[in-house]
């Protein structure tokens, strides 16, 4: 870089001669390493994070003896050697289910009533806007109102469709905003084409435009499903935490993944420590296989509309 | 990466408008979680009605419900493990228990919320009160005994034993103990890293009653927690940590880990002993040991007879052996004896007897 600078002063460029450039070249060079590490720093905290995770996993498999088979099909105990994680994943792939149920048919409702049929009007402005509000509420708040509403005002326990309704609603506002920018990504000349055939709305809507927008549909209810699945702030709200069995129904008391690992966390023992980072390590692959799945879908269907 | 801006800018225009609005939403669900929290205090019953799925009958051979424990964090292991056992002799039958501390499960078994309240000490009178407003009738059992344990780090070799004197010394009010060297002057001059259970913990009211002489004043400058592993793992972590808590959770990692119990002088006969089980049940642990209860409602046995009453007497059959098997030690037999009576008595009071309970007396 700063070559450049003697090389104008060489050719006789007099103008700028008393100008010294060197030093906004070191801080273009600076700024530039700044940036680089200020990129490079979220990775770094991940590497760091699964390195800890894994050399806890590792050393529960191997010092602490645990075993992978009992883990799945034990359920939680006091007992450390007779602690496993099968009530929680059944636990929360019960739940996952229900929240799906729950959040995805008013989600997605909801989003197309917005993009397809809502006047550009006042009150569709508002309703937008409260949904991008809805978004960045904090999830333990919606455990509260799971906590207030359900379990303490209709007076149902901490039971499964409790924590269900928590989740669903923590993940319905992020249903709706990635249903309709699938819907918009939607072009409008594919609508046009089919009311030129004489179809109603509905029959545009039903045979043409959800169709083409169903993988993006799909692929933001399953990232929604999967910040759902790690959630634990609600769920402790909502009370499900020292449950150890598996839960056989929704009416049933039950302790997720999250909460399981937390409750594993809290306890004084080694072994409850490590299968806590065993079970850290179930919740995240879960985790990546469902973002998995959902960038698979993207791709696999993104070049056809 | 590169959509990222966009799309957050336009989320933000949007936003700023009706920025009042969603607060004004926010707004009505805190009143919500408040109104809800009133609904709780007057109507519990409710919520503990409903999950007794209608199992009221007596000497019916299969048990059924859930069973709602509040309570000590320090007890909560040996209720769990009891709660764990009986659900394996009767699997339709559910024990929840949540360890978040005796002061706040009494909060909570007072208003109804619980049928079962682990305690690491006796109720209050301010407890006592609350539980009469909300009309709760109930009764304990003894279920093991535990030491408080003073704990050090291994590598701390000055302390070799400390005096109740010293330990009120370092944890009263406004306490002027900062360094080692203040509590007895041959100690180093390296300042005292202070770790103890906070204010929701029976473990805490038991130690500031019997250490410093008036529950709850304390100095306020120590690190507290309501998880009794975080206060072993601290000190376990720092050769100047020093702290105490129940002996159940030093027992669990004191092999492993650098952290050991400081032995305190006895107000049996003035000598210093360590948190053994020897001493403990021998009364020269003192007064740091002491015993440990479990309250039941006894509306909820008089609602759920066969289940509430079969859970006291299995808990009472097995309690020596859940206490030993979670790290505590087991309360003498005499209390069995005592526990047994009691039961009957609450039995008689809800006109039942023994005979109609699924679990049989030991």
């Amino acid at each position: 870089m700063s070559t450049e600078t003697e090389t104008g002063v060489e050719d006789g460029n007099t103008l700028f001669s008393d100008i010294d450039l060197s030093w906004e070249h070191r801080k273009n060079e600076l700024f530039r390493w700044l940036l680089i590490a200020a990129s490079l720093f979220g990775v770094v905290m991940l590497a760091l994070l699964l390195f800890d995770v894994v050399t806890d996993f590792y050393t529960g498999l191997t010092e602490f003896n645990i075993s992978l088979y009992e883990f799945f099909t034990q359920d939680g105990s006091q007992e450390e050697t007779r602690a496993g994680f099968k009530g929680a994943v059944i636990a929360s792939i019960m739940l996952m289910i229900m929240t799906a149920v729950l959040a995805f048919f008013v989600g997605v409702g909801s989003a197309i009533y917005l993009e397809e049929y809502a006047p550009d009007s006042r009150i569709t402005r508002l309703i937008e806007a409260n949904l991008a509000n809805l978004a960045g509420v904090p999830s333990i708040v919606y455990g509260l109102l799971a906590l207030a509403a359900v379990v303490n005002g209709i007076g149902i326990g901490p039971i499964l469709i409790a924590g269900a309704v928590a989740l669903g609603l923590l993940v319905m506002p992020i249903i709706i905003v990635s249903t309709q920018e699938a819907l918009r990504a939607v072009p409008d000349s594919v609508r046009n084409g089919s009311y030129a055939t004489g179809a109603t709305k509905w029959q545009t809507i039903r045979r043409v435009v959800l169709p083409a927008a169903i993988p993006g549909i799909m692929t933001g209810t399953i990232l929604a499903l999967a910040r759902a699945i790690g959630e634990t702030a609600p769920l402790i709200m909502v009370g499900a935490l020292f449950v150890n069995r598996t839960p056989s129904g929704p009416t049933d008391r039950f302790s997720a993944m999250p909460t399981q690992i937390y409750n594993w966390a809290a306890q004084p023992s080694e072994h409850f420590i490590h299968l806590a980072a065993v079970g850290i390590v179930v919740l995240l692959s879960f985790l990546f296989v469902m973002n998995g799945v959902a960038i698979y879908i993207r791709h696999r269907y993104e070049t056809e509309v | 990466m590169t959509e990222q801006p966009s799309s957050v800018s336009s989320t933000s225009t949007a936003t700023r408008r009706h920025v009042l609005l969603g607060a004004a939403g926010a707004g009505v669900a805190g009143l919500a979680g408040c109104l809800g929290g009133d609904d709780e205090g007057n109507g519990g019953n409710d919520g503990n009605g409903g999950n007794g799925n209608g199992n009221g009958g007596n000497g019916s051979s299969g048990l059924s419900g859930t069973i709602d424990a509040s309570g000590s964090n320090t007890v909560a292991p040996i209720t769990a493990w009891a709660g764990e056992n009986f659900e394996e002799a009767y699997p339709d039958t559910l024990v929840d228990v949540a360890p978040e501390g005796t002061g706040a499960g009494f909060q909570e078994f007072c208003r109804q919320n619980s049928d079962v309240q682990s305690a690491s000490r006796m109720i209050t009178d301010d407890e006592v009160d609350l539980c009469s407003e909300n009309d709760v009738n109930y009764g304990f059992l003894e279920v093991g005994l535990d030491g408080l344990a003073v704990v050090k780090n291994s590598e701390n070799d000055w302390v070799e034993d400390i005096t109740l004197d010293e330990l009120k010394r370092v944890w009263e009010f406004e306490s002027d103990v900062q360094t080692w060297s203040d509590i007895r002057p041959e100690w180093p001059d390296r300042e005292i890293a202070l770790h103890a259970r906070d204010s929701a913990s029976g473990t805490f009211d038991y130690f500031t009653e019997n250490v410093i002489g008036e529950r709850g004043l304390i100095r306020d400058d120590y690190s507290a927690t309501s998880q009794t592993n975080e206060i072993m793992g601290a000190v376990a972590d720092n050769v100047d940590g020093f702290g105490w808590g129940g002996l159940g959770y030093l027992r669990e990692i004191e092999d492993d880990q650098p952290i050991e119990a400081v032995p305190v002088e006895s107000d049996a006969d003035g000598g210093f002993y360590l948190p053994t089980e020897q001493n403990i049940e021998d009364g020269l642990y003192s007064p740091l040991a002491r015993p440990l209860f479990a309250f039941f409602n006894i509306a909820s046995l008089e609602e759920r007879t066969d289940l509430i009453g079969s859970f006291a007497q299995f808990y009472t059959n097995g309690a020596q052996d859940y206490a030993r098997d979670q790290g505590f030690y087991a309360a003498p037999d005499a209390a069995t004896e005592e526990n047994n009576d009691k039961i009957d008595e609450w039995l008689e009071e809800v006109g039942a007897s023994i005979d109609d309970l699924t679990v049989e007396r030991e």
